[in-house]
């Protein structure tokens, strides 16, 4: 129900967004919509979903670190990197937490219960890369999972949410 | 360990995977297609084929040309008519030609950051008609949309105001040659907007490398002091 909820928002989101004049408001309302996936559903605080703010440091270390990866095969080739233009810059922070609550969030705590952090990072990672398939061509996709991947297993590894948000809101705006 | 060793596995995948696409996270957003340049610039990225022509017929009814526009099949110039564009008097039909110019024009003081396209028109156009350039993610943004009679000028800018992303448009009562650029006078970084992106993960690595160390000895010296009660507190 959550995942078919998530990749509903996710699809109208991508769709809209290709509407002249509508990108803003899709991807801002998009965000808005993923991130109450978090508020509707019980997920046993903030600690639960990995937004604990115990070693605040390190986790913002942390997204540094993710940062850095998820940029790094655009910045070794920067002339032909595309950047993200200014107009879009709070639409892409705005979106990138409503994604990181929604998939590894709420979604990756609703799969972790039911199956455990395997089922966990491998739903999450899989609903993520189907949720891009309309906003992606196809040669992407793989990239997109890997992305998935490394932020799910993050979240396993560290039970943490903190740095894969400021590790995808960085790459979204320097993209 | 394990952990660290599934997360390493993760981001050798993800570098690997990232760097067989063309550079670019895309999240959410759709990936500008390529432009298909006649003079690629060094910075460009595989075109998706030579640049494409457009053609148009546009009806001509009781003496009065019909509303139509015509449009390259690759899209990166339309132009709009209105009712009565044309002055098409004995005709039935007026045909618009679009065709990417080849030598590109370089004319001194102007850079163009796209092709240089020539509109044609079986009948002289008598109403002015919104037209719209595409250019690429990988060059200046151009800032107005340039006119000539001939590829060696002399070039006119017809202005030029951002609609969508990276399109440009503005209106001509003129057909003829067009392209969309800048001044080589213009105030320019002298380097384009991409090459920041190394600058900043360079930043990032540097400030990860400088808040960390520090943060790593406070860890072990309060794992020294407190012995091994570093509980997680999401657990």
């Amino acid at each position: 129900m959550l995942a078919g909820y998530i990749l509903l928002v996710e699809w109208a989101r991508a769709l809209f967004a290709t509407v002249p004049g509508f990108t803003i408001a899709a991807l801002v309302l998009g965000g808005a919509a993923l991130a109450i996936t978090v508020a509707g559903r019980d997920t046993g605080g903030a600690a639960k979903l990995g937004l604990g703010t115990s070693r605040l440091g390190l986790r913002i270390l942390g997204g540094l670190t993710l940062a850095i990866v998820l940029l790094l095969p655009a910045a070794a080739r920067a002339s032909a990197a595309p950047i993200l233009p200014a107009s879009l810059a709070l639409a892409a922070v705005a979106v990138s937490i409503g994604e990181e609550l929604a998939f590894r969030g709420a979604l990756y705590a609703a799969l972790e219960e039911v199956g455990g952090a395997p089922f966990a990072i491998a739903g999450s990672t899989v609903a993520w890369t189907v949720a891009h398939a309309l906003s992606h061509p196809p040669a992407f996709l793989g990239a997109v999972a890997a992305a998935g991947l490394l932020l799910g297993l993050w979240r396993w590894a560290c039970r943490d949410l903190v740095a894969p948000i400021i590790g995808h809101v960085i790459a979204d705006l320097a993209l | 360990m394990k952990r660290l060793v599934l997360l390493a596995g993760a981001t050798t995948a993800y570098l690997l995977a990232a760097w067989m696409v063309a550079p670019g996270f895309y999240d959410g957003f759709t990936p500008p297609q390529p432009y298909n340049f006649v003079c690629p610039p060094p910075a460009a990225p595989p075109a998706t084929g030579p640049p494409q022509p457009g053609h148009a017929d546009i009806k001509v009814i009781n003496g009065v040309s019909d509303a139509n526009s015509d449009f390259t099949k690759d899209g990166q110039v339309v132009i709009g008519f209105l009712p009565g564009a044309f002055n098409a008097s004995g005709k039935t039909t007026v045909t618009v030609d679009i065709t990417p110019v080849s030598p590109c024009p370089n004319p001194a003081g102007l850079h163009f950051s796209t092709n240089t396209y020539l509109i044609a028109a079986s009948a002289p156009l008598v109403m002015a008609s919104n037209i719209l350039f595409r250019y690429s993610d990988v060059v200046p943004a151009p800032s107005f949309i340039y006119l000539a009679p001939s590829p060696d000028g002399p070039w006119k800018s017809i202005g030029g105001s951002p609609s969508q992303q990276f399109t440009l448009n503005t209106s001509t009562r003129e057909l003829g040659y067009f392209a969309a650029g800048y001044s080589a006078t213009a105030t320019r970084p002298s380097t384009p907007a991409s090459q920041l992106l190394p600058v900043a993960v360079a930043v990032l690595i540097v400030a990860v490398l400088v808040a960390g160390v520090p943060l790593a000895v406070l860890r072990r010296r309060r794992e020294g002091d407190a012995g091994s009660d570093d509980d997680e507190d999401e657990s």
